[in-house]
């Protein structure tokens, strides 16, 4: 265990919510903030805790993942822990040098060129001059811009900014490091470059993360922090229980229809097999059979059609599809009615929540006659606690030599 | 391992002394990121120009001709000066124009600046001394104008022009403490900022920039009790080979700048992380 590097004690902030009350508040903390006075506590009228009572440590090798809800307070404890506004109770106690890609490229000129800009963002994020001259090189060849670092910034795209930003940062070598959401822009193999150069800094730093990005945080974290309303609602190590907490504020049981030709009506998607339910959402076990059940009624034609079905994450993202039903398939249409249910056997889902998506076709074409999103929600419970999208069934076996 | 230690809390709990020491310490730590800056705004604003530093000179010239067709065509009658008219106009403006940059100076630097200020954690006083050189860039060009003038005209200065660079330096440190000290309330409220330059214009008039004391009348009150009067007209006299008409006022200058630019390092440095909050 490294030593503790951030320590943040009991550290609340207040905002106004009215902006001329808030100029009003403002000038008389300056005021008596110069006279030393001691400053009453409580909230003044309009006033509410944008951060209210927070503490956590983190120590050398840990990350903290920073999680919640827009206008959840994360962006002013940011501040806070960045030293740029002062918390109004409780203290933050920082050891090392502090690094903080909150902003990348701040300070760019954009009629400069890239060159003079390195000097100038170098500068601002607290490198010296002799500094910046021996990494320029590797700044240069970082960002992947050697072509055009006599160009104005002004002409670059702004993938390639945030490069030269990022390289830039990528620089430093903090004991601290504050990272907000900086690395979501940029294509695909620069974000991997970036988290390449985290994962180099991890081992030697305390970091706190910010991001919106699960995905992102349970790769880094290993630790959490959930805000709501300012307020801490959960902190811990166990980083899929802040991560479910999350989404579990995102249940959404509604489905959107945004295809519908006419020819069938949807009457019923059930998941049978279910024994218990979470705030209306059928809960089932890792390893159970997922078995959904469909009622259909059919309008117009009484043509078979091909459902497509997929199983989507809770960041919307799809992590499977269901083979499509066939010909052969033991399907048939009764007085206009379509009952039917699909089995997957053992589901191997990892724990979490999940959505279906439905799309029907017509055989032989691709023309979509239906299409539902959300048609189902559910949650897949297990012990472990793993990310990946898939708790795969394996067994070891020893091989003798 | 030891580690530099950080601590954030609550505004409130500094002492006067504790804070000045940072505040000077915060002058000395960001020396080159200031240097740094300047040379981008410099660079830039020149860059995007044909005519370049001219645009440094340009206002001040045209004011300047402005009085003195003025007073050359007889539209308006002057009080006598020293020194020929037009010199005596160029060296009042450009050290009016001196008193307003000052003045502006740390509100305007920080208000270019506030995207840096809500996102990275970086010495503010950088922005007083970024404010200070670009000052002195653009000081340097007029100044040359006005030694053109000098010789044009023949004025031969005294041994007294070594007065000139300490006595200006106080000027300029007195009027960038004001502006300090004026600058969280014309950040908050923009009211001082419109403020400002009427009433540097209206006080032009009750000063000897363009014209000199009258030798009776009620402007000739006005101006004595104006101090601002004392500042030009020494600053002047400095320039264009005169002596100091005000030694004792000079001296309490001193007295005066020092407290009150000690007063606007506090002020800066306590008022700053409560303006980042609401400019964020």
């Amino acid at each position: 265990m490294g030593e503790v590097l951030i320590k943040v004690d009991g550290v609340s902030k207040k905002f106004a919510k009215d902006l001329k009350k808030s100029l009003i508040y403002g000038l008389s903390d300056v005021f008596s903030g110069i006279i030393g006075k001691k400053q009453d506590k409580s909230l003044r009228g309009d006033e509410f805790w944008a951060v209210k009572d927070i503490s956590f440590e983190v120590r050398r090798g840990e990350c903290l993942g920073l999680i919640g809800h827009n206008g959840a307070g994360k962006s002013t404890l940011l501040k806070i822990l960045n030293g740029l506004i002062s918390p109004d109770e409780g203290s933050v106690t920082m050891y090392g040098k502090i690094g903080a890609l909150i902003e990348l490229g701040a300070g760019f000129n954009p009629i400069l060129t890239g060159r003079e800009n390195i000097y100038n963002n170098a500068a601002i994020i607290g490198f010296n001059k002799q500094e910046i001259e021996t990494k320029f090189e590797d700044i240069v060849a970082f960002a992947e811009l050697e072509d055009f670092i006599d160009m104005p910034v002004q002409n670059y795209s702004s993938g390639m900014k945030v490069r030269l930003g990022f390289a830039i940062a990528a620089q430093m070598e903090p004991d601290v490091l504050i990272i907000d959401e900086v690395l979501a822009v940029g294509d695909l193999g620069f974000i991997l470059k970036c988290f390449k150069q985290i994962d180099k800094l991890l081992p030697h730093t305390a970091v706190v993360f910010v991001s919106h990005s699960m995905p992102m945080i349970s790769r880094v974290a290993n630790q959490i922090l959930l805000l709501a309303r300012g307020e801490t609602e959960y902190l811990g190590n166990e980083v899929g229980k802040g991560i479910d907490i999350y989404y579990n504020r995102f249940v959404d049981n509604e489905s959107t229809v945004f295809l519908d030709d006419g020819i069938l009506e949807l009457k019923k998607v059930q998941l049978l097999n279910v024994k218990e339910y979470y705030k209306e959402v059928p809960v089932i076990k890792w390893g159970d059979d997922l078995i959904i059940f469909f009622k259909i009624i059919f309008k117009q034609s009484e043509e078979l059609p091909l459902f497509r079905i997929i199983i989507n994450d809770k960041e919307q993202k799809p992590v499977g599809i269901f083979q499509t039903n066939t010909l052969n398939s033991d399907l048939t249409i009764e007085d206009n009615q379509l009952n039917f249910y699909l089995l997957h056997e053992k589901i191997q889902l990892s724990k979490g929540f999940y959505s279906i998506d439905l799309s029907v076709f017509k055989f032989n074409s691709n023309n979509p006659i239906y299409r539902i999103n959300n048609v189902l929600s559910f949650q897949v419970v297990h012990d472990e606690d793993v990310w990946p999208p898939f708790l795969l069934n394996a067994s070891y076996f020893n091989v003798k030599s | 391992m030891n580690l530099e230690k950080h601590i954030y809390t609550s505004s409130n709990s500094y002492s006067f002394l504790d804070v000045l020491k940072a505040s000077l310490k915060g002058f000395q730590n960001s020396f080159y990121l200031a240097n740094q800056l300047a040379k981008r705004d410099i660079k830039a604003q020149y860059r995007q120009s044909f005519l370049g530093v001219f645009w440094a000179i340009f206002p001040l010239l045209v004011n300047s001709l402005v009085w003195i067709f003025l007073q050359s065509s007889g539209t308006i009658q002057v009080t006598a000066t020293k020194v020929p008219y037009p010199a005596f106009v160029l060296i009042g403006t450009t050290l009016w124009g001196i008193i307003g940059e000052c003045i502006n100076l740390t509100t305007q630097s920080v208000n270019a600046n506030k995207s840096i200020i809500t996102k990275i954690n970086f010495d503010k006083e950088a922005l007083i001394t970024l404010g200070l050189i670009k000052f002195f860039f653009n000081f340097l060009i007029k100044i040359g104008l006005i030694i053109l003038f000098l010789i044009f005209f023949k004025i031969v200065p005294s041994i007294e022009i070594l007065f000139f660079i300490p006595l200006l330096f106080l000027s300029i440190v007195f009027f960038v403490a004001i502006g300090t000290l004026l600058m969280p309330i014309s950040l908050l409220y923009n009211d001082i900022s419109r403020l400002i330059p009427i009433a540097l214009q209206f006080l032009m008039y009750a000063t000897p920039v363009v014209y000199a004391i009258p030798h009776q009348g009620v402007m000739r009150g006005i101006m004595l009790l104006n101090p601002l009067t004392y500042i030009i007209t020494d600053l002047r006299n400095l320039l264009t080979g005169y002596s100091i008409e005000n030694p004792v006022f000079w001296f309490s200058g001193v007295f005066i700048t020092a407290i009150l630019s000690t007063i606007a390092l506090v002020v800066y440095r306590v008022s700053m992380p409560i303006l980042t909050e609401r400019m964020s």
